[in-house]
């Protein structure tokens, strides 16, 4: 099949979109399908051979945070181009109502079109007001796709209809066979915990595990909470007891192999994040590499665990009940085991094989008797056609 | 002068309300194909789905009855009337009440044990029963943009969808939770 996916955000920083546009991509190229990625990228950039840069990313402040997108009539008409030459079956546009390339391309395309949305927080005050100008192109969108049950409800509510929920995927395999690092690995008298994640931003739930921290300590003398990403240790530090901060080791930022291994390696994987998670795809992560996870009971992780049933859980923002529940696990070497094994086996059922398979499930049912991908005779190849004549002309 | 800036005002009133009229039809037009190719990729993925639960009964290693509740469920869903929607509900409706009962935690564990021929189309069943849920709700969210767009005072007054029937959305019981993942 021959398949050309938008991806509204620029490649050159990493994201939640892109590396699921990148991840889908890699893995139906791997099934040996034709796939085109195209996306905002400064020039310069080396970037995968599939993909084709929609050009220069900018950074545009819209929806309360920075987002490098790229717009604009020259992005048009290079999107009208993209469209022309790479004769699709199936147009896959991501995050089709940021200001950005997958807009362009919604505008831009006549055929089998499949939307998939990220985001749990659309409504936009921009959103509200472009509308009427939206809802015509929105309704060239023969499916769509939620990646979390938010999403989807954030769909129905401000566009009506409904959405079809497939998953994140993760490549189970690449931490499923993460070495062990016995520096990490942690004894009985020194059991080690994990943190991932920005640090110094409060709803990723530092603020919580230094509250559990003393309670923790007062139970379980020697052990050791190991943290990794990016932020600056002092500035958590200052906020802990002397004891407990002395129990924090600061990895800093790691690579994904590292944070691979220490997901592998560590007695228990904890999960503060006090909210604003639509999906929690580090815990997949973490179960993929046998961690045992303990996480807050926000809706999306209770999703993802199956209510406790793959990790367990504690009431969000609760340190006492953190600090309960580690201890707990930590003196418990047998519950550990059992949430491991049920959470590996939970991990396979968003491994990009079982993902990617219902996303093509979506592709056939889109094409099937459906001609292909073809330009718009709309506005916006008249934009670009005129955009090129008038450049033809100026040239010579 | 005055008379004049009257004619042109009403000219570009004209070729504005002849703008609306053709971008409204072209827009209604598309929605349109959009719920022909819905309804008629939904009609082939329904078809699909009772030829994979008569090979399912034909397979042998369901019991007797259950075979024959399948097949009858199934070749009902094959002779129906595609014109009459609530009767095809029915009976589609119908047809997963049948695989649910058939596919009983027995006769699951029997089928996947039969890698030759039980789990194969075990896998097929429940791959046609994930293409009829998508195709019945991208339908449905076809069906609902037409008939938002068909709610607007000047589509209705002008007549812009012209005799083109009202689309109904597609409502039957297509849930078999028994075959989410792992089959």
């Amino acid at each position: 099949m021959r398949i050309g996916i938008v991806s509204p955000y620029s490649f050159d920083v990493p994201g939640g979109v892109q590396l699921h546009v990148r991840d889908l991509a890699e893995h139906f190229i791997s099934l040996g399908h034709h796939v085109s990625v195209l996306a905002p990228a400064d020039e310069g950039t080396p970037l995968p051979d599939y993909v084709v840069s929609s050009g220069r990313a900018v950074p545009v402040r819209y929806n309360g945070s920075v987002a490098r997108l790229s717009f604009g009539p020259l992005t048009a008409a290079r999107v009208g181009r993209w469209v022309e030459a790479g004769r699709f079956d199936v147009v896959h546009l991501h995050e089709p109502v940021t200001p950005s390339v997958s807009v362009l391309a919604l505008w831009a395309v006549e055929g089998p079109i499949v939307a998939t949305f990220h985001t749990s927080n659309l409504r936009s005050r921009a959103m509200q007001a472009a509308y009427p100008l939206l809802r015509p192109s929105l309704e060239k969108i023969s499916a769509r796709i939620a990646v979390s049950e938010d999403a989807r409800r954030t769909v129905t509510t401000h566009l009506g209809g409904d959405a079809v929920v497939i998953p994140n995927g993760v490549f189970v395999e690449r931490f499923a066979s993460a070495r062990r690092q016995p520096d990490w690995e942690g004894t009985s008298a020194r059991p080690t915990i994990a943190f991932l994640g920005r640090m110094e931003e409060p709803r990723k739930g530092m603020p919580v595990l230094s509250a559990a921290l003393p309670h923790i300590l007062r139970e379980i003398p020697g052990v050791r909470v190991l943290i990794a990403g990016p932020g600056d240790p002092d500035s958590i530090r200052d906020r802990m007891t002397t004891e407990a901060a002395a129990a924090c080791e600061f990895l800093g930022p790691v690579s994904d192999q590292d944070k691979a291994s220490l997901l592998a390696s560590v007695d228990v994987y904890l999960a503060p994040n006090t909210g604003g998670e639509s999906f929690g795809i580090i815990l997949i992560e973490a179960m993929s590499a046998r961690a045992t996870v303990l996480a807050s009971d926000l809706a999306a992780f209770a999703r993802v665990l199956q209510g406790g049933v793959a990790g367990e859980m504690f009431r969000n923002e609760d340190p006492v009940d953190l600090a309960r529940a580690v201890v707990a696990l930590l003196r418990n070497p047998i519950r550990r085991e059992q949430l491991a094994v049920a959470g590996r086996e939970r991990a396979d059922s968003f491994d990009w094989s079982v993902v990617a398979a219902d996303v093509m499930a979506v592709y056939e049912t889109v094409t099937l008797g459906a001609s292909s991908v073809r330009a718009s005779t709309e506005t916006d190849s008249r934009w670009s056609r005129l955009l090129r004549s008038g450049r033809n002309s100026g040239g010579t | 002068m005055d008379q004049l800036s009257w004619i042109v005002g009403g000219i570009a009133m004209a070729v504005l309300i002849a703008w609306y009229i053709s971008y409204g039809a072209a827009r209604l037009d598309r929605l349109h194909t959009r719920v022909e190719g819905a309804l008629s990729v939904l009609d082939a993925q329904l078809v699909r789905r009772a030829e994979a639960t008569l090979e399912l009964a034909n397979c042998g290693a369901l019991d007797a009855s259950s075979a024959l509740i399948l097949a009858g469920a199934a070749s009902d869903s094959l002779e129906a009337d595609t014109s009459d929607q609530t009767s095809r509900e029915a009976i589609e409706s119908d047809l997963t009440q049948a695989l649910e009962l058939a596919l009983g935690e027995v006769a699951l564990r029997r089928l996947r044990e039969d890698e030759v021929v039980g789990a194969p189309v075990l896998h097929r069943v429940a791959a046609a029963n994930q293409r009829v849920q998508l195709a019945r709700r991208f339908l449905n969210d076809a069906v609902t943009d037409v008939r938002r767009v068909r709610r607007k005072p000047g589509v209705s007054l002008l007549r812009l969808a012209g005799h083109a029937e009202l689309p109904q959305t597609f409502e039957i019981d297509d849930e078999l939770p028994v075959l989410v993942r792992g089959t």
